[in-house]
């Protein structure tokens, strides 16, 4: 089959009901492969995103395959949805593959409450988390501005600073990617630019898609695995979406141009700027490694300090006891991220860097890097959805571990263009509109909400119905939004 | 520098923003670049010139020197919240530009606040003249 994308024609192989090929041409070292039913490959036809998977698959070292999720859209260099793992000898290093917004991440807290106990109060509760985390362009902290040497700690520390802090529990730590903490991370590869934007935004969601949902558990699909998770029908959940803020953005930036410069010393040419890379064994690529992964520990610790106020907001909003109100983190996954880790590549084990731009690991029971608790049911895979129609939770497979290097989708990925949906939204009462669909939404841009209505985005559903007929992550429980606020 | 002033448009991306500007000069490039991303940031209707600051920006050669141009603009944004509404080039020459830019800081009581601008990617990135009228080409990630 053949599509044209953007007026260019694309030869795409049917490889699996839901898995395509395109094969390599040109410069491309391995192919690409796009996990996409036939109704969302049709979608990508007015955007570039297959063209980057294409182009991705040019970055020297580049192991299997370029790989796309079933969210993919039209990203900068790799497009959002993009998995590429590459040799860790002898690839590169991506910023661009990590994106701008470094662990950008999605954490998911479970309650004792059931919805129908709550229901009258959530407008309160809507309204004190909006007070105590704040959120918006510039929006501050919701703890005092840091000292250098305290945030030098945090990006050394990650969420574990945050918990020394007072905000949460040690127990969380062991409920996050890493425990919520990069070793390999430099704090003084961080610039004094960076530092300076990330001194007062601890404790804040900020702006663009990051949110924070109150959701109610409205199917659950594996009832046995939603049992270990602690998961109950009508259940209160909270989903926690964002990341490392400006400081995350202005390490991107910094090393996108380290990167941009260096390119001719290794001789590497690629067919986007953006894609600017150096090798992993590089000075510039060790780097970057090591300021991206003290970028990825200060989101942690602002997931973590965000987490602790919104505990803070349902009890001051309820009126209940910790214990009535039973706040606990299931999980705390990256979507942007760059990690190294251990796969499998034609029956030899290898050491790889994998760049996840928008896309979630989803590591299979029994693998060594999940939680204890979970080492039976699996990696718990987070899916923020659209903020109108549902969210999900899946476990990661071994069918992942074999064809995505542990990798599955992480959101709904955009349809629409943020002029087409703020076209769309004009005349619209959003407040109205929210509500129509069952959720009380607080927000401080009008113009942001508009750009990210749920009309601008899949249908979610979609998209974790792909990666489960595949076979890369199995749908455990679906959450209906109630409650949302953001910047 | 007196610049020819120019014009900017926004180009549809799925996810992010972008713009193409266009100027009879490099001065006015570069002015109404600057101009246009404030303009993505916040409503410069509203904005008063009540402040005045000074940008300047290194690179090598007018690409990297306009990039590095529109990471500084911003760059008074994320530190200060900085609008800027009005931009002069006082000096432009190959390696660096220097700008008096008025506006104010964003306050979200008075002003209508658009879009956080993440970074100013490479991709699609292009400065170019063309019979006689210079043109650049950026998308932002937001």
């Amino acid at each position: 089959m053949r599509e044209r994308i953007m007026g260019q024609e694309i030869k795409l192989e049917r490889i699996e009901e839901c898995l395509w090929e395109i094969p390599r041409q040109g410069g491309m070292r391995v192919p690409g492969r796009v996990y996409a039913t036939e109704k969302l490959l049709s979608d990508l036809k007015e955007d570039n995103s297959l063209r980057q998977v294409m182009n991705v698959a040019h970055l020297p070292g580049i192991v299997g395959y370029s790989l796309a999720m079933p969210d993919i859209h039209w990203g900068y260099g790799f497009p959002i949805g993009g998995v590429a793992a590459v040799d860790l000898q002898e690839g590169v290093i991506s910023p661009g593959g990590v994106g701008y917004d470094i662990n950008c991440g999605v954490r998911l807290v479970k309650t004792h409450l059931s919805y129908g106990t709550i229901q009258e109060k959530l407008p309160r509760v809507v309204e004190t988390l909006f007070s105590l985390i704040p959120s918006g362009v510039g929006s501050q902290g919701a703890i005092p501005k840091l000292s250098k040497g305290d945030e030098k700690r945090l990006l050394r520390e990650g969420a574990r600073w945050a918990v020394e802090q007072g905000y949460g529990r040690p127990e969380d730590l062991e409920y996050m990617e890493e425990g919520g903490r990069l070793e390999s991370a430099d704090a003084d590869l961080v610039s004094e630019h960076a530092l300076e934007r990330g001194l007062k935004q601890v404790g804040t969601l900020g702006s663009g898609n990051h949110f924070l949902e109150i959701g109610r558990v409205d199917e659950i699909y594996l009832p046995e695995v939603a049992e270990a998770l602690g998961i109950f029908p009508d259940q209160v959940v909270v989903m926690i979406h964002t990341g490392s803020r400006g400081l995350g953005y202005q390490t991107c930036e910094d090393f996108l141009k380290v990167m941009d410069q260096a390119m001719a010393k290794y001789k590497i040419q690629l067919p986007d700027r953006q894609l600017a890379s150096t090798p992993i064994q590089s000075p510039e690529g060790r780097d970057y490694l090591a300021a991206m992964a003290a970028a990825a520990n200060y989101a942690w610790g602002n997931r973590q300090v965000i987490m602790s106020q919104a505990e803070k907001a349902f009890l001051q909003a309820l009126d209940i006891s910790p214990s009535e109100l039973g706040f606990s983190l299931i999980y705390d996954v990256c979507h942007n991220i760059a990690k190294i880790e251990e796969h499998v590549v034609e029956g030899k084990r290898r050491r790889l860097c994998v760049h996840r731009k928008g896309a979630t690991r989803a590591f299979p029971p029994g693998h060594p890097q999940i939680p204890k608790a979970y080492q039976q049911i699996g990696q718990p895979i987070l899916i923020p959805g659209d903020m109108g129609r549902y969210s999900f939770l899946l476990v990661g497979s071994e069918a992942a571990m074999e064809k995505t290097f542990g990798s599955t989708c992480h959101g709904a990925g955009r349809a629409m263009s943020r002029t087409q949906s703020k076209k769309q939204s004009r005349g619209l009462n959003i407040d109205q509109e929210m509500a129509r669909l069952g959720v009380v939404a607080r927000y401080r841009g009008r113009e942001t909400m508009a750009e990210e209505m749920p009309h601008a985005y899949k249908d979610v559903a979609d998209v974790v119905e792909t990666m489960d007929l595949a076979g890369i992550s199995k749908r455990v429980a679906r959450f209906r939004p109630v409650g949302v606020i953001k910047g | 520098m007196a610049e020819k002033r120019g014009s900017f448009r926004e180009i549809e991306h799925t996810a992010d923003l972008g713009i193409e500007v266009e100027a009879g000069d490099l001065p006015g490039l570069f002015a109404s670049a600057a101009e246009a991303v404030y303009g993505l940031v916040a409503d410069l209707q509203g904005i008063a010139l009540t402040e005045e600051i000074v940008v300047l920006a290194t690179g090598e050669g007018w690409e990297d020197l306009f990039h590095a141009w529109l990471r500084a603009c911003l760059t008074q944004f994320n530190l200060k919240g900085f609008v800027g509404k009005q931009c002069e080039i006082r000096r432009l020459e190959p390696g660096q530009v220097e700008a008096s830019i008025k506006g104010e800081s964003l306050d979200l009581k008075r002003h209508r606040f658009y879009t956080e601008i993440k970074g100013v990617t490479y991709h699609g990135f292009k400065v170019w003249q063309e019979d006689g009228t210079w043109h650049a080409r950026v998308i932002f990630d937001v």
